[in-house]
């Protein structure tokens, strides 16, 4: 008696791993199962929807100091630019791609900013969204990590810890670095240091005459304005006379760059818990969160 | 019909006996009174000083200039004077100065009739009842004290409150009339912070404005960029006052009693369910303050506009305690409550009529206005008619059709 069957061949599986597959940040060779990459912990749907969909997407990063506001920022921009469809409209490509404005959104009208974003780049929200603007028939595909502030910290104080970080600012197209208003305001150099290690860190990445970050847009965004009405008058008399180093950085060496003011909650106040004291929003009105981004991505 | 001998008379009497009629038996707002009053009574001294400037310069040139030089003795007021100043304050929209009991059987009928006229197109009646401050799908207890459950439910007298936000028009009344310069109006602790309530150039006004002046073309805008102390001051100058919390979260919640112990309130003026067409709110409007009578599709049951979005609105309450999770909040200054949302409010949540912020009572913000209040017993009980005011209230508290103002 004679059995029939259909059996899976695993040799037909077992070809794929044969094929690798490049991170879309960092190059490396990756198993087409992969999730993250095994070098730089990018997520590998950013490669595989570049290749299955033939689009080459360009990167945004997001940079500034810990808890300056990039998550916030980030989440915000992605929440408003997908609900309300005017100059510029977001749709966001994958499930992943939702997780940082959910996360942030749900906060936010929880009263609470959202949690700190891990130093571990596994853990780190990637968003890969399709970007339309008014006037333009094409689409901008773009990737805008929301990386944590400590690990770009650490990269700066010791190049190659984290392996996403440098190719992923090399390929950038431009940068949004956030600097926080209060403190700057406070008479906090801090700020002012840390953006000045950025600034260098990026005019070295790549020094090119012409694709160099001297030539590449840089978006100054002076966070929590709300509690610095002068700031938002006069952004870059602002940071002229707060951010003195920062200021005379970019003219310098970027001739791409201007200076923004935004803020997302309309007050502050504190609240006690297991971590200590956590500053909470009294209520979110986002002002300037837009303006930034648009005008970076009109700079492409 | 008063004679003129009679209302001049009168008013002096009423203006003279001022300090000493302060603290009617209903009002619980002595210091409004006071300053209300005050400013009254340096009203009247003004015309009185012009009057006395008018008969110094009378005198015959070849007189002694000594003689001229001495102050004459008060003159008395003729109708004439007296009629434009009253005239003059219900232009200014102070009618509700005049209502109040010490003056207002020192009006004509006609005056009065427009006053009352007044009050009635421009204030909204809020009856009294009880009012929970906190959200709530189910009944709330009918308890003046916070009950088991967290709830805050409060008794609320009956009032009227601004149909709308305070308008640029109306606020550059205040600033023309000289009300930075009327101490009498302001908080004596914040004398010396009122040198710097200015506007962009410097001169006294909205942080906004320039010149002294609103943009062009927004005089029926919400004034934003006053703090808290100037919404007082106006309020005072108007003869009003600031809502309270419980009132302005009643004027718009409009709770119906189901039952002894149980009521039921919306959770916006119109209902229950948030609908981005009845209110100025981040993705629904044009993105900044619009004309206080756009959005009337928001009116509460009792004729109220805007109490959501638009512009936040300055409360006399303070702001601090726990928050929504009853999670204990500190704030890096004391702050006033404000409600309502504003043009520029992204969650619908922060944008009921039970969501309170709070900011610094010296912040003049974009997107903070304010709106006035006049309590019931504030306001003199003569009758429309053969109406007494009392029965009108309880007409108005069984008839309240959606959309219309109620009228006492």
């Amino acid at each position: 008696m004679i059995k029939e069957g259909a059996m899976p061949m695993d040799s037909y599986r077992l070809a794929q791993y044969a094929v690798q597959i490049p991170c879309y940040i960092c190059g490396v060779d990756n198993t087409y199962d992969a999730e993250l990459c095994r070098q730089c912990y990018a997520p590998m749907a950013l490669a595989h929807q570049a290749a299955t969909q033939k689009i080459a997407p360009r990167m945004v990063a997001t940079i500034g100091a810990s808890s300056v506001g990039k998550t916030v920022y980030l989440g915000m921009l992605m929440d408003m630019l997908s609900r309300q469809p005017d100059r510029l409209q977001m749709l966001a490509r994958g499930a992943f791609s939702i997780s940082l404005q959910q996360a942030t959104a749900s906060a936010l009208a929880r009263g609470e900013f959202p949690a700190k974003t891990p130093t571990e780049p596994e853990r780190w929200n990637w968003v890969h969204a399709q970007l339309k603007m008014a006037g333009h028939k094409q689409p901008l595909e773009l990737i805008m990590p929301d990386m944590a502030g400590e690990a770009l910290l650490e990269e700066l104080d010791h190049p190659h810890t984290y392996d996403v970080i440098h190719p992923l600012l090399s390929k950038c197209f431009g940068v949004l670095v956030l600097v926080d208003t209060v403190k700057l305001q406070s008479g906090s150099l801090d700020q002012d240091y840390f953006t000045m290690k950025l600034l260098s860190y990026l005019a070295e990445l790549d020094d090119h005459p012409k694709r160099g970050w001297a030539n590449r847009p840089i978006g100054f965004v002076l966070t929590k304005a709300d509690e610095c009405e002068e700031c938002f008058a006069d952004p870059a008399a602002f940071a002229q006379s707060r951010a003195p180093g920062v200021w005379r950085q970019c003219r310098e060496r970027f001739r791409v760059h201007r200076f923004f003011a935004v803020s997302v909650a309309g007050g502050c106040a504190y609240r006690n818990s297991r971590e200590g004291r956590v500053r909470v929003p009294l209520r979110i009105e986002p002002r300037g969160l837009i303006e930034p981004f648009e005008w970076l991505v009109k700079q492409r | 019909m008063q004679t003129f001998a009679n209302r001049h008379v009168a008013w002096l009497a009423a203006l003279a006996s001022l300090a000493a009629a302060i603290g009617g038996a209903c009002t619980g707002s002595r210091l409004l009174d006071m300053a209300a009053m005050a400013f009254a009574l340096g009203g009247v001294w003004s015309l009185l000083r012009r009057r006395a400037a008018r008969n110094a310069v009378q005198v015959p040139e070849n007189g002694p200039v000594a003689e001229r030089d001495e102050p004459s003795p008060p003159a008395a007021l003729d109708s004439d004077d007296l009629d434009s100043f009253v005239d003059g304050m219900l232009a200014r929209h102070r009618y509700a100065l005049l209502l109040r009991r010490q003056l207002v059987s020192n009006l004509t009928e006609e005056q009065y009739a427009r006053a009352r006229d007044l009050l009635e197109e421009n204030m909204a009646l809020v009856p009294a009842g009880s009012v929970s401050l906190t959200p709530t799908d189910r009944g709330s207890e009918d308890d003046d004290e916070d009950d088991d459950a967290g709830r805050v439910v409060k008794h609320v007298n009956a009032l009227f409150l601004d149909r709308y936000p305070v308008t640029n028009l109306q606020y550059r009344e205040f600033v023309e009339a000289g009300g930075y310069e009327q101490m009498s109006i302001w908080e004596p602790a914040i004398w010396t912070a009122v040198l710097d309530f200015v506007d962009a150039t410097g001169m006294p006004g909205p942080r906004f404005w320039k010149h002294g002046r609103y943009p062009r073309g927004e005089e029926d805008f919400p004034v934003v960029g006053v703090c808290w102390y100037e919404a007082c001051a106006y309020a005072r100058w108007t003869g009003k006052r600031l809502p309270t919390e419980p009132e302005w979260v009643k004027a718009g919640s409009w709770p119906v009693p189901l039952s002894d112990r149980r009521q039921w309130q919306r959770r916006f003026p119109w209902g229950d369910t948030m609908d981005r067409e009845r209110c100025n709110l981040w993705g629904s409007g044009p993105g900044k303050v619009v004309a206080v009578g756009e959005f009337s599709s928001g009116v509460s049951v009792g004729g109220v506009y805007q109490l959501i979005g638009n512009v936040w609105e300055w409360t006399t309450g303070n702001f601090g305690g726990p928050d929504r999770a009853g999670r204990e909040l500190t704030l890096p200054t004391p702050m006033k409550s404000i409600r309502g949302g504003a043009f520029d409010t992204y969650f619908e949540n922060q944008a009921t009529c039970h969501f309170q912020s709070g900011e610094t009572p010296l912040a003049r913000k974009h997107n903070i206005g304010f709106r006035c209040a006049l309590s019931l017993c504030d306001v003199a009980t003569p009758t429309r008619g053969d109406e007494p005011v009392e029965s009108a209230v309880d007409e108005a508290e069984t008839q309240t059709p959606a959309g219309e103002g109620v009228e006492i």
